[in-house]
């Protein structure tokens, strides 16, 4: 049973954050950010360690206290104590790096955290959720990283949350784990449910999110859709020629872009408009034409790339 | 409440589930209990004598009472230890030292002038101090009257008089094994309370728990409600099998009063509380458990667990004093050993006083949210 929510204000905004601010003193973790997040959507919050992330997501937990500006939960402001009661009721959380407790089992540790709330989902129906069934009854410190983590996503659900605040849920997991916990986030997602998810990795809130902010030094640099903003930040497409080698350049017609070569004899061209007919159908009648040909689309990584000029490396550092 | 309730359920069913804590919690005190009653036995010696000779010279006993000494010793007849002559309350040294060392409880003071009154007045008189109850009593008390008259006589050709003036004390008539099972309570609650919240409170902080448990509606009241209500149940349980093992290994009878249930709910505040304090301190839980270290052996062996704190130095006893599990090994021993209620009530008191104090100022400290 989910607990009623206030009559939200606007287009059943659950998150709207308004010039936002967090200081340590002299140090600005947050720096007047503004955003909001709809009903049913899930939103990313994307950026390397260290951009504020995690320090924002712990102001609309309640976990923190902002330095200035004003934020909502489910029209609750988190500044205020009585609200604060009354927002900590309605949202589910997974910390980063959370761990349940070592010795109790997943169910157990399910019903440990839901007994915290007045009301409780069934912990067998959460288990089943999350695909660990089979792991029920073993005790949580015997389950590999990815199964952990689903126990987290478990328990942050476990009171039926209206909100579900989701803290780098893949960081440190193996690709097949991150995957698993993807699934698991979908499934939320086809279930309607609001997940507000803070990631490092770019392919994750590109694959995930209806709408994603990036934040970087504390402050939002671009909000959108994925595509919104690849289309407007990403740069141009690449047409990329497998293992072309230098000799293969001589194939390519005049007036393109330059070409690069790279990987010891991939050709990378960047692609204007139109471009990309003319490029096929020069190189047809050519050895090129054997060659593994792809388009590649940008991604989340070239725009933090050309916002910022830095990438963010796997383990959430800019380089 | 059932907030508390599954705190206290998840902490047992953790304890239970780990070996190594069911051993330094169950297994560990016994196995003291075992080592130290074969250490230092079990049985009670009825023919020691302690002795104060007050009768000095500077720091040196006079002739006549050193020849009394060697009077009383010559008979072969007692096991003769000194008490310092300084000792201004010799029959409460007597008291822990015997116990310590299971001796009889039997205490001879030569007074000062004794040998100036006898060559002086030709009367002197020595003090023994016999509890009825003891069996041997009669028999000590005519030996040393006995040769008390003899070493008199020998002294000079003329009559002089030294009389043995009885002064009825009632000792404990317990042996070390009684001395040292409340203090293995006593024991045990420190180290289950301190380390227990601060592994708990380390630990579950490290893991994200505490963080986690911050974002549902569990107060941070509640939270600590549930480790004291987790160490009220370790504490009960230690109690029982420590008891019911020194009742039938033993032979240990242990009586479980109002101010024995005061000390274990005092026992069950102050230990938590000060392991709050330190993991406040020492955030990181490698950190806090060697500062739970630091903190409770010292204590362990200082506050009178394993012996008396009145046969330590002067400076250890200061110490002593300042240590609140002092107070519970106390409390613990006069309540269900020594039946003293009085003593009891107000260790009792000190306890709960000190319990309050560390468990409000641990509360205040914890940090429940995020700095």
């Amino acid at each position: 049973m989910t607990l009623p929510s206030r009559a939200l204000s606007g287009r059943d905004e659950v998150v709207q954050v308004n010039n936002l601010s967090k200081k340590y003193g002299d140090t600005v973790a947050v720096n007047g950010i503004s955003f909001g997040l709809s009903k049913g959507e899930v939103f990313a919050f994307l950026g390397p360690n260290g951009a504020g992330k995690t320090t924002t997501v712990e102001i609309l937990e309640c976990l923190r206290a902002p330095t200035g500006g004003e934020a909502k939960v489910l029209d609750y402001d988190v500044s205020k104590r009585s609200d604060q009661s009354e927002i900590r009721k309605r949202i589910g959380v997974l910390p980063q790096d959370f761990n349940a407790i070592d010795r109790l089992t997943v169910r157990e540790n399910i019903d440990y955290f839901g007994a915290m709330y007045d009301h409780q989902l069934d912990a067998d129906k959460l288990i089943e959720l999350v695909d660990l069934k089979e792991k029920r009854d073993e005790q949580f410190k015997t389950l590999s990283g990815g199964l952990k983590q689903r126990v987290g996503l478990a328990v942050a659900l476990v009171n039926d949350p209206a909100l579900v605040f989701l803290d780098e849920p893949t960081t440190g997991l193996d690709p097949r784990a991150r995957r698993d916990v993807w699934y698991v986030i979908e499934r939320l997602k086809k279930q309607g449910k609001t997940v507000f998810l803070t990631t490092h990795y770019m392919d994750e809130a590109e694959y995930l999110a209806d709408t994603v902010s990036i934040i970087d030094h504390g402050q939002i640099i671009a909000s959108g859709t994925p595509n919104e903003l690849i289309d407007a930040h990403g740069g141009k497409k690449t047409l990329v020629i497998r293992e072309a080698g230098e000799d293969g350049l001589k194939f390519l017609p005049q007036g393109i872009s330059k070409p690069q070569l790279k990987n010891e004899g991939d050709i990378y061209i960047p692609l204007n408009n139109g471009e990309l007919t003319n490029i096929l159908i020069a190189i047809g009648q050519t050895p090129l034409a054997n060659k593994e040909i792809e388009v590649r689309r940008p991604t989340l990584d070239d725009v933090f790339l050309n916002m910022t000029g830095r990438r963010v490396s796997e383990e959430g550092e800019v380089a | 409440m059932s907030r508390v309730y599954t705190i206290v359920k998840a902490h047992v069913k953790t304890w239970f589930r780990s070996k190594s804590t069911i051993f330094w919690t169950l297994a560990f005190p016994l196995l003291l209990i075992v080592l130290f009653g074969a250490i230092f036995g079990t049985g009670n010696t009825r023919f020691d004598l302690y002795v104060q000779n007050q009768d000095l010279t500077g720091s040196t006993p006079t002739l006549t009472s050193q020849g009394y000494v060697s009077a009383l010793n010559h008979t072969g007849a007692f096991n003769v230890q000194f008490v310092p002559a300084e000792m201004s309350n010799p029959v409460s040294y007597v008291r822990d030292d015997a116990q310590l060392h299971n001796r009889g409880q039997r205490l001879l003071v030569i007074p000062a002038f004794f040998g100036e009154n006898l060559t002086t007045t030709g009367k002197a008189s020595v003090q023994i101090f016999l509890d009825q109850s003891d069996q041997a009593s009669a028999s000590l008390f005519g030996v040393i009257s006995a040769v008390t008259s003899s070493y008199a006589a020998k002294l000079s050709n003329s009559t002089l008089y030294v009389s043995v003036q009885q002064v009825p004390i009632v000792t404990r008539n317990t042996r070390y094994i009684d001395f040292f099972i409340p203090g293995v309570i006593g024991m045990t609650l420190l180290t289950s309370g301190v380390f227990g919240a601060v592994n708990t409170n380390g630990r579950y902080r490290e893991l994200k728990i505490i963080k986690k448990l911050a974002t549902t509606p569990l107060s941070k009241i509640e939270w600590i409600l549930g480790m004291v209500g987790y160490q009220m149940f370790l504490a009960v349980i230690s109690i029982a099998v420590i008891l019911l093992f020194g009742r039938f290994v033993f032979g240990v009878t242990a009586t479980i009063d109002i101010y024995t249930i005061g000390l274990v709910v005092a026992a069950a505040l102050l230990f938590p509380g000060i392991g709050m304090v330190l993991a406040n301190f020492v955030k990181d839980a490698d950190g806090a458990e060697a500062a739970a270290n630091a903190i409770t052996f010292p204590m362990m062996f200082l506050a009178g667990t394993f012996w008396p704190t009145e046969t330590m130095p002067t400076v250890l006893k200061v110490i002593a004093n300042y240590l609140p599990l002092t107070y519970i090994n106390n409390g613990l021993r006069d309540a269900m050993i020594y039946l003293e209620p009085a003593q009891a009530l107000t260790n009792t008191v000190i306890a709960l006083g000190l319990a309050g104090f560390f468990i409000i100022l641990g509360s205040v400290l914890m940090s429940w949210k995020e700095e």
